[in-house]
């Protein structure tokens, strides 16, 4: 099989590169959250990780993170020990920030390897179609902006991700699939999104025989059963046994945020909150009534409790119904025909359900929905039809993310060029799909990509010329209310190609 | 809405089909599978762009963009002279020009305070630094107070700062590098896509990127002059060629180095093959009427002054220049004003005063006094000048003399390389950034015939390599190590070189020309700064001589720089077809890596 250029090592040699360049730019606090749960893993007894509060940034993901933390720690001794000391509250000698930064490029390696197995894996008639996404994956601007310069570790926790859905591709990698993700959630629990399409396609395609739902293996589930549970038993079990289960809950779930996060996430709540803005001026004349409360609260970004002026407010319950029921028709869906891609699909449908649909949703979710979405993106024409605009939607309403004028070019700059090349290949490896497109979404989706750059200029740039400091909530609101159009946009796209197939 | 059965296949059905013909080295074969592939990785990234199918238009924006967000990363490190009181550096010096020249009268700026950062500069660089002045201030007049913004270190004039050479980049040297790309190609017979990936490989040289993106210059506004006469040199616009030298002249006169081979070139094209007098007046004519043009607002300037009777600072001492005049001057005449402009900036930008070297240069001079071999501090300055004057004659008379007889476009760049190393190893008060003015039109050569095949690639990256190299101390002091191993590792694998791989160097490398002096002496280099900087990092120099591993990266750097000239004017010679015409030489290709210092 010959080389399809350029490979994977070399795509994230000049990636490194760049990477590396960005090792002084801007952080975010999630910087100093993450030194902080290093620092805490580091200096205290594990009884006391969930229960330290010196600094605002509680460790509040799954255990098995807080040992990737403490096994850091102990490289950390060797680089700078002062890093280590709960007390350095905001703590940033270069020494920090180059081993952190380091880290997480090293641990996404974990991702390289994945696509690597991911491209292998693939058949060689969709060779250059999977070569063609993995380098996506690879090069996403979302992994840029929320890695390397907000600071996360995404890359990593993705190339788990692939590494199960890759594993799941063959029968016989299943069980090491569902392990694997069962291990991925106890890293972070924000997976939970995807685990009903996991236990479907698991129960299905590993639990119950293939001719009838009644044959069941048993000597699969128990392995599965087994697998599962050590993996829990080996994250959660020192805090079973402190008898601590109840406050790491309470620190993985904290349900006293908002609906919407102070800036609101491109979903349906954020177009929601721009009707309710829209209806407040429009009231009056259509003899509404105005809970006046509520009529500074969206707009002064506060986190906490959302309350809307016209519309009905909504409650966590709701959200929860709505994101199930999203769910649920892909789920039936993936039950009677449990195939690979049926899986990814469905992988995808939950992702932009809880996306969509969920409560506080960040607007770095949208990972969820588009790196599951470009394994599947250039199976054929219409799928990458769907995919356009969730690309730039997804990308634009990140942006918001880094505010600093230093990182304003390499965000916009590094989005377009990613944008422009790998809409251009996909377009050119796609192949034509076996059922009519529809045709006229395609000149919809053009011009909706065409008003990004307009958008983009106004609100980096004309609306400071314009209106000073003053209605700053403004370009924030359009670049959200203009994604969340694009994100529900291809998801019906999506649902109309998933159905239809 | 179903559409017609056709409708959904998809739109443009083009054949790829790649190119076998490659003039310059970017594809080789496979011997196992007889198949082709990328001779280097840079090729790779180009890969999927081979034949006719991806436009132009798409690919040139897409380079454009990716060199620019590297070239802005490295903006983020720090510049130099970052939290370094009391002089600051060269970030200091570019902003107190903007300072000057936004808040003083025009017949104050080259005799304002010359103890800090005096603008020592040609009037372009001052005119250039008035816009970005006025531009600024109108962001924040904070950044430009007249002595209040002295050391300024506010992290949006950084901002600021980046930008602007950024866009002065790309005003001038970015589309002057995609023509001079375009002109070789056309000279050369090479076909667009392997110069697409001639120009990334040019505009992705390190050390351009790390003076002017990491330290703080605006070099590129210079080399960009120079790149646009080179390429009317290559399109047979002569007179256009002197405008936009005077340009790069006028900007820094550090073009000097330069301007022999220019001249030469053109002097040579006015007389053979035969004489056209016609031509020589109307380069002459250009090039005064572009001098006239550089000095105009400066002139322009002083009358204004002159008639609101605005006087020189109290505290001006006249440029010596005016008392060698042979006839006594009059204050009073009414073009004296004038003339104190002139000799005053010339004043400036000539410091004769100044040493043979600064700081510690990788040329002749700085090796030779500073390795212990021979103290030039036992000469008086004035011998040490008339001694380096008559190295540099001696050095760039062969590449001059050889121009001027065999005026032919596509030996310029090769004139300019080669005259450019003579100039940078033997010349008075060179500064190590000087090497970038060797190196551009070197590494031009990529984008030449054959370009990229080994034995040009070797010598090219070879140069390039070792000139990073030889800035590494300066850039180490403003804290710019870490874009410095990124920028070289980074582009070193990109062209398949040394320390990243040592395919040019293999037997089986496609048309491998190197000789195996040349391999051993490049590889023993390279060896050389691997050690370098393993020693550099884990051993402290000894206490009686600090500098000691800037002595010897210097004396490394001056022995591979010289082999360098030589092989520039070795294949100057050899291109240049002089040889066959003596009757030296018989077969068309000589070995280069034969020559011994």
């Amino acid at each position: 099989m010959a080389e399809i250029y350029p490979t994977l090592p070399q795509c994230a040699a000049v990636a490194t590169a760049l990477k590396v360049l960005l090792w002084p730019a801007y952080h975010s606090t999630d910087f100093e959250v993450h030194r902080n749960w290093i620092a805490i893993t580091n200096s205290l007894p594990l009884r006391e990780w969930y229960y330290e509060t010196t600094s605002e940034w509680t460790l509040d993901y799954p255990p098995s993170f807080a040992y990737f933390e403490l096994l850091l720690s102990q490289v950390a001794r060797f680089v700078d020990p002062k890093m280590l000391e709960i007390h350095h509250l905001g703590y940033d000698s270069w020494q920090t920030i180059y081993f952190q930064r380091a880290t997480v490029m090293v641990s996404e390696l974990v991702l390289i390897y994945a696509l690597y197995l991911f491209v292998q894996s693939s058949p060689p008639s969709s060779k250059k179609q999977s070569h063609a996404a993995a380098v996506s994956i690879l090069l996403s601007p979302g992994l840029l902006i929320i890695d390397h310069i907000h600071f996360q570790y995404n890359g990593f926790l993705y190339g788990v991700l692939i590494l199960s859905i890759v594993l799941a591709r063959k029968e016989s990698g299943l069980l090491a699939s569902g392990v694997l993700f069962a291990t991925l959630l106890c890293f972070k629990h924000i997976y939970l999104y995807l685990a009903p399409a996991y236990f479907v396609y698991l129960l299905r395609a590993y639990c119950l025989g293939p001719r009838s739902i009644f044959d069941i293996k048993m000597i699969n589930c128990v392995k599965l059963a087994a697998g599962i549970g050590i993996v829990a038993a080996i994250a959660f079990g020192p805090f079973v046994y402190y008898e601590q289960i109840p406050q790491v809950l309470s620190r993985l779930f904290p349900f006293s945020r908002g609906l919407c996060h102070a800036y609101w996430a491109p979903n349906v709540w954020a177009m929601y909150s721009f009707t309710d803005r829209v209806l407040i001026l429009f009231a009056p004349y259509l003899k509404l009534p105005v809970n006046s409360e509520a009529v500074n609260s969206v707009t002064r970004g506060l986190v906490g409790d959302t309350s809307f002026a016209v519309l009905p407010n909504i409650t966590p319950r709701m959200t929860f119904i709505l994101t199930l029921s999203a769910q649920v028709p892909a789920l039936i869906k993936l039950f009677l025909t449990p195939t690979w891609h049926t899986f990814i699909s469905t992988l995808t449908l939950c992702g932009y359900a809880s996306f969509l649909f969920g409560w506080h949703v960040h607007e770095k979710a949208i990972l969820l929905v588009i790196i599951p979405f470009s394994l599947l993106a250039l199976k054929d024409r219409r799928y990458l039809g769907a995919f356009r605009p969730l690309a730039v939607a997804g990308h634009v309403s990140l942006f918001p993310l880094l505010f600093t004028a230093m990182e304003f070019p390499v965000k916009v700059v590094y989005t377009i060029l990613w944008l422009i090349v790998m809409l251009m290949v996909f377009d050119r490896v796609a192949p034509a799909s076996e059922k009519a497109r529809v045709f006229l979404l395609d000149r919809f989706s053009l011009l909706y990509i065409a008003v990004a750059i307009p958008l983009i200029a106004y609100c980096s740039l004309l609306h400071q010329m314009v209106f000073g400091a003053k209605y700053e909530f403004l370009p924030l609101m359009f670049i959200s209310s203009y994604s969340a159009l694009g994100v529900v946009g291809s998801w019906v796209g999506f649902l109309v190609v998933f159905f239809t197939s | 809405m179903p559409s017609t059965s056709s409708s959904h296949r998809p739109r443009k059905k083009r054949k790829q089909e790649p190119t076998t013909s490659s003039s310059n080295g970017t594809v080789s074969l496979d011997p196992a599978s007889r198949k082709e592939k990328p001779a280097f990785p840079l090729v790779a990234f180009f890969w999927p762009a081979r034949g006719t199918s991806t436009s132009q238009w798409v690919l040139l924006p897409c380079i454009l963009m990716t060199v620019g967000l590297f070239r802005w990363c490295t903006g983020i490190w720090p510049y130099s002279g970052f939290h370094k009181p009391p002089m600051h550096g060269d970030f200091e010096a570019q902003r107190h020009w903007m300072e000057v020249t936004t808040n003083l009268p025009i017949t104050h700026w080259y005799f304002h305070d010359l103890q800090w950062w005096g603008l020592d500069y040609p009037p372009l660089t001052a005119y250039h630094s008035w816009l970005l002045g006025r531009i600024g201030a109108l962001i924040n007049p904070d950044w430009f107070a007249l002595y209040l913004s002295h050391g300024l270190d506010d992290m949006d004039l950084k901002v600021f700062m980046r930008a602007s050479v950024m866009v002065s980049e790309y005003f001038i040297y970015i589309p002057a590098a995609v023509i001079c790309a375009r002109h070789m190609a056309k000279t050369h017979h090479i076909n667009s896509w392997e110069s697409s990936v001639a120009l990334t490989a040019i505009l992705m040289q390190p050390t351009t990127i790390l003076i002017d993106h990491g330290h703080f210059q605006y070099n590129t506004v210079m080399l960009g002059f120079v790149l646009a006469s080179l390429s009317s040199m290559l399109a047979g616009r002569r007179l256009w060629s002197c405008v936009f030298f005077v340009g790069a002249l006028g900007f820094k006169q550090m073009a000097l180095f330069y301007a022999p081979a220019v001249a030469a070139y053109l002097a040579g094209a006015c007389i053979f093959p035969r004489i056209v007098v016609f031509r020589f007046f109307g380069i002459a004519i250009v090039t005064l009427a572009s001098f006239a043009l550089l000095y105009l607002p400066l002139l322009l300037g002083t009358l204004r002054d002159t008639y609101r009777s605005i006087p020189l600072p109290a505290d001006v001492i006249l440029p010596p220049l005016l008392s060698t005049f042979p006839f006594e001057l009059s204050e009073k005449a009414w073009y004296y004003p004038y003339l104190v402009q002139l000799a005053q900036s010339i004043h400036r930008i000539f410091p004769f005063a100044r040493g043979l070297f600064e700081d510690k240069v990788a040329n002749i001079w700085c090796a030779v006094h500073s390795s212990g071999l021979h103290k030039l501090n036992q000469y008086s300055s004035t011998s040490l000048s008339r001694a380096a004057l008559g190295l540099t004659l001696i050095s760039i008379t062969p590449p001059c003399a050889i121009i001027f007889l065999k005026p032919k476009k596509r030996l310029t760049p090769l004139a300019f390389a080669t005259t450019a190393w003579g100039f940078f190893m033997c010349s008075y008060q060179v500064h190590e950034k000087n090497v970038l003015l060797p190196l551009l039109p070197m590494t031009l050569l990529l984008a030449s015939e054959g370009g990229m095949k080994a034995v040009i690639r070797a010598w090219v990256g070879y140069a390039n390599l070792l000139g990073c190299w030889t800035i590494f101390p300066l850039l180490a002091r403003d804290e710019l190590r870490m874009p410095y191993f990124v920028f070289t590792l980074l582009w070193s694998y990109l062209m398949g070189l040394p320390p990243c791989s040592l395919s040019a160097y293999s037997s089986t490398a496609e048309g491998s020309g190197l000789h195996w002096t040349t391999k051993i002496v490049h590889l023993a280099t390279y060896a050389a700064v691997l050690a370098w900087h393993c020693v550099e990092f884990f051993v402290p120099p000894p206490s009686n001589k600090p500098d000691l591993w800037v002595v010897a990266n210097v004396c490394i750097g001056a022995a591979g720089f010289g082999m360098c000239y030589l092989w520039c004017l070795w294949t100057f010679l050899d291109e240049s077809g002089l040889l066959i015409d003596l009757g030296l030489v018989e077969s068309p290709k000589a070995e280069p890596g034969k020559k011994k210092q």
